[in-house]
């Protein structure tokens, strides 16, 4: 599903933010991107989203080049930043439905999609509310409901259980899990490592823009916890791979 | 004090940025930018010399050489005043980094000021450009004593105070009043368009019908007088070194700006409180949804941000609004008691064009429209839609603003009777112009973006896009006259202005097409 080959990208100054990148994830893997402040991980979820140009390398979703037809990549994926600055000037619905517009999502299937996801993560009644007064976890809900309403193959998140409270970061969890038994794949990446451990089938860490770790999560971590494995690979300086 | 002026010092220096910012920040790029500044400013102020020195040679011959610093300090008030209402919201309220400015531990009335003087330092330049060549016209023509520009120096960089404090003053009653109402967005534009158009429509009730008869110099003075009363202390200080009316200036305007700063810091937290929480019902229940088009949706999208912002609609809008309102008042208007003796239809026909490409050279909204889009630009282009698309929605919004102008035009043509060909002719000319206006702009914002913005009134009035958008249609209503001129025909003048537009149309769209959606991924 998403092909990561040689991905390189440099600062402007000439430091690499992300040094010949290589992953590949497949239909139905939990993939999740782990790695300290400044590693690397928004840069490459940046450029899988077609939001950050770049250009050395390919990125590959479901085949296709997302540098040569972006737009065919953008509508089987979806994407949610870690701080989801969305209009403000438009209501929680009027977001919703200008998402389902431009996916061209039937209006019955956007109308079950917002019933449903804003149903689980408890936004229903605020969605008639202007985005501007919505609270960071309730932006963060509508980033979540306005990525599923058309059913991605793919699903990029950046840090999405940040600002989220406890019961919909574990509705959201159970929804990448459904979404994923359903044939999509997921890459996201996160500081909380027990989530990674639990979540995830597949983990990458990424040290200075290069992937120290790559592999099945129990692979990678064997016998000892996750942020064991991480805090030896960031110390250290080794690499599983 | 020192508080204000390191809050001023951080705030200006984020102005600046954000003023000369652009694309990729290309070192080149910005060296031919501060280049092209500087070469603007000085043009502005050749031309500025050259107006002043003209007006001081006409009120010599009429013997009112010593009312020219006055004339000129009004007329710079009353811009100021003007252009400086509609920055009060984004400025002193509903101001991008207000969490940040009030997390610090600086009182109310304190960052009141400091934005005050943020207002200020926008208006000083554009000061400094009209009141230093005015001085110099001044001092060539009468030749006056080494206090005259002692006296003005110190009152010039005082000047826009007071009005800057009017501004604000209207200003905050209008955010406060339409703070009141659920769209009070829409409701702060109305108000503020009223205000405008009735600070310009006053002047002409208050006019005084034996003014013929009294002494030219007599009626100047009055007239500059029932401009702005304060200018009568500028001429006294000014042209007849009366220490006591600079004294008088001087604590006018520092007293207003202190009293000011603490009224306006009392109700300060308050008013931005209302305008940054919004309103919060949380009793939605979902219900059938509409569906449209991509397109469809971008333009509902983009119109819907255009008019949620009352500085974008204010400076965007104000062209259209007037023209709308000119031709209005047309019918009303007996052309031949203004012109009296002389017979003037024929010129105002004349004219009508260059108006009409004036009032649309100020309306593209397009020059903005993806500096608008700011932190949120991710969503635009993480969207499965291609470049062409945005830009597409960004000139149907641009043309939907313009197209009360079109309306308008067609009606001022049927009330000056125009033949059915030159009506055709004028209108063809106004579309044309409408969409060079708004596919020019589109490109200037490509190549000028400026996304980290923290108040609005950067991108739209002070940045690097919106002014060479701006001029450039300005400029283009001047090449119109000049044709016109030149050709000693109008409707020849303006069938060549047409065809220089779409061969310019035709090229700005080529750009567009061809690397306009490759600029736009590199943002």
């Amino acid at each position: 599903m998403l092909s990561i080959v040689n991905f390189s990208k440099s600062y402007k100054g000439g430091k690499k933010a992300v040094d010949s990148l290589n992953l590949e994830i497949s239909s139905g893997d939990i993939f999740g991107f782990i790695g300290h402040n400044g590693a690397g991980k928004t840069t490459t979820i940046r450029a899988i989203a077609g939001v950050l140009d770049f250009e050395e390398g390919d990125i590959l979703i479901d085949g296709v080049s997302i540098k040569k037809d972006p737009v065919k990549c953008k509508k089987i994926t979806a994407y949610i930043p870690d701080n989801p600055d969305l209009y403000d000037h438009l209501t929680g619905i009027g977001y919703l439905n200008f998402i389902g517009d431009i996916y061209e999502v039937s209006q019955v299937d956007r109308e079950q999609a917002i019933e449903k996801y804003a149903g689980a993560l408890e936004l229903t009644s605020n969605l008639g509310d202007s985005i501007s007064s919505y609270s960071h976890g309730m932006k963060q809900k509508l980033a979540i409901i306005s990525a599923l309403i058309h059913k991605p193959k793919l699903l990029v998140l950046d840090e999405p259980f940040v600002g989220l409270d406890p019961k919909a970061s574990l509705t959201l969890r159970n929804i990448m899990v459904e979404l994923c038994r359903d044939g999509s794949a997921i890459f996201f990446s996160t500081h909380v490592l027990l989530v990674a451990e639990q979540l995830c089938n597949k983990i990458g860490i990424i040290k200075d823009g290069k992937l120290v770790a790559y592999g099945p999560t129990k692979e990678v971590k064997g016998d000892s916890s996750l942020e064991d494995v991480f805090m030896e690979l960031i110390e250290t300086g080794n690499s599983i791979m | 004090m020192k508080k204000v002026i390191r809050l001023v010092s951080v705030q200006l220096w984020a102005m600046l940025g954000s003023m000369f910012a652009i694309g990729e920040q290309k070192k080149k790029k910005t060296d031919a930018l501060y280049v092209g500044f500087a070469v603007f400013l000085i043009l502005m102020s050749v031309l500025s010399f050259i107006y002043a020195y003209g007006t001081g040679m006409g009120l010599k011959q009429f013997g009112s050489i010593e009312l020219l610093p006055s004339l000129f300090m009004s007329l710079t008030s009353v811009i100021v005043l003007f252009t400086s209402i509609y920055k009060v919201k984004g400025t002193i309220f509903g101001f991008k980094d207000y969490d940040m400015v009030m997390s610090l531990p600086v009182s109310h009335s304190q960052i009141v000021a400091s934005r005050l003087i943020l207002l200020y330092a926008i208006n000083i330049v554009f000061v400094l450009i009209i009141m230093v060549p005015m001085m110099m016209a001044y001092g060539i023509l009468m030749e006056p004593g080494i206090q005259f520009y002692i006296f003005s120096l110190l009152m010039l960089f005082l000047l826009p105070l007071i009005p800057i404090i009017i501004a604000s003053f209207l200003g905050t009653i209008l955010t406060y009043l339409s703070m009141r109402f659920r769209y009070s967005n829409i409701v702060y534009m109305i108000f503020s368009f009223l205000l405008l158009i009735g600070m310009i429509i006053f002047p002409y009730f208050m006019g005084d019908s034996e003014q013929a008869l009294m002494e030219m110099s007599q009626m100047i003075n009055r007239q500059i007088n029932n401009i702005y009363p304060l200018s009568q202390l500028y001429f006294e200080a000014v042209t007849k070194g009366n220490m006591v009316s600079l004294l008088i200036f001087v604590l006018v305007s520092l007293l207003a700006f202190m009293v000011f700063s603490m009224v306006v810091g009392k109700v300060f937290k308050r008013i931005n409180s209302v305008i940054m929480t919004g309103r919060f019902k949380a009793n939605y229940k979902l219900k059938g949804l509409k569906s449209s088009s991509p397109l469809k949706a971008l333009y509902i999208k983009d119109l819907k941000r255009y008019f949620a912002s009352p500085i974008y609609v204010m400076n965007t809008g104000f062209g259209v609004v007037m023209l709308v309102i000119g031709a209005i008042a047309l019918p009303f208007i007996d052309i031949s008691k203004i012109s009296g003796e002389f017979d003037i239809t024929g010129t105002i026909k004349d004219l009508i064009p260059i108006i009409i490409t004036f009032c649309i050279a100020t309306s593209s909204t397009t020059m903005a429209s993806i500096s608008i889009e700011g932190k949120h630009i991710w969503i635009a282009k993480n969207l499965p839609i291609t470049g062409l698309q945005i830009f597409a929605s960004k000139i149907l919004v641009n043309a939907t603003i313009i197209a009360p102008a079109l309306l308008a035009s067609v009606f001022i043509c049927f009330i000056m009777e125009m033949s059915i060909i030159e009506s055709l002719i004028v209108l063809l000319s106004a579309l044309s112009f409408s969409l060079f206006v708004a596919l020019y702009g589109l490109v200037i914002n490509l190549s000028f973006p400026n996304l980290s913005w923290s108040n609005e009134t950067v991108i739209v009035k002070q940045s690097t896009a919106s002014m060479i958008s701006v001029f450039t249609g300005i400029g283009m209503a001047g090449v119109q006259f000049l044709l016109m001129m030149v050709l000693g025909n109008a409707i020849s003048g303006i069938l060549i202005f047409i065809a220089l537009l779409w061969i310019l149309n035709f090229a700005l769209y080529k750009r567009l097409s061809n690397s306009g959606g490759r600029q736009f991924e590199k943002l």
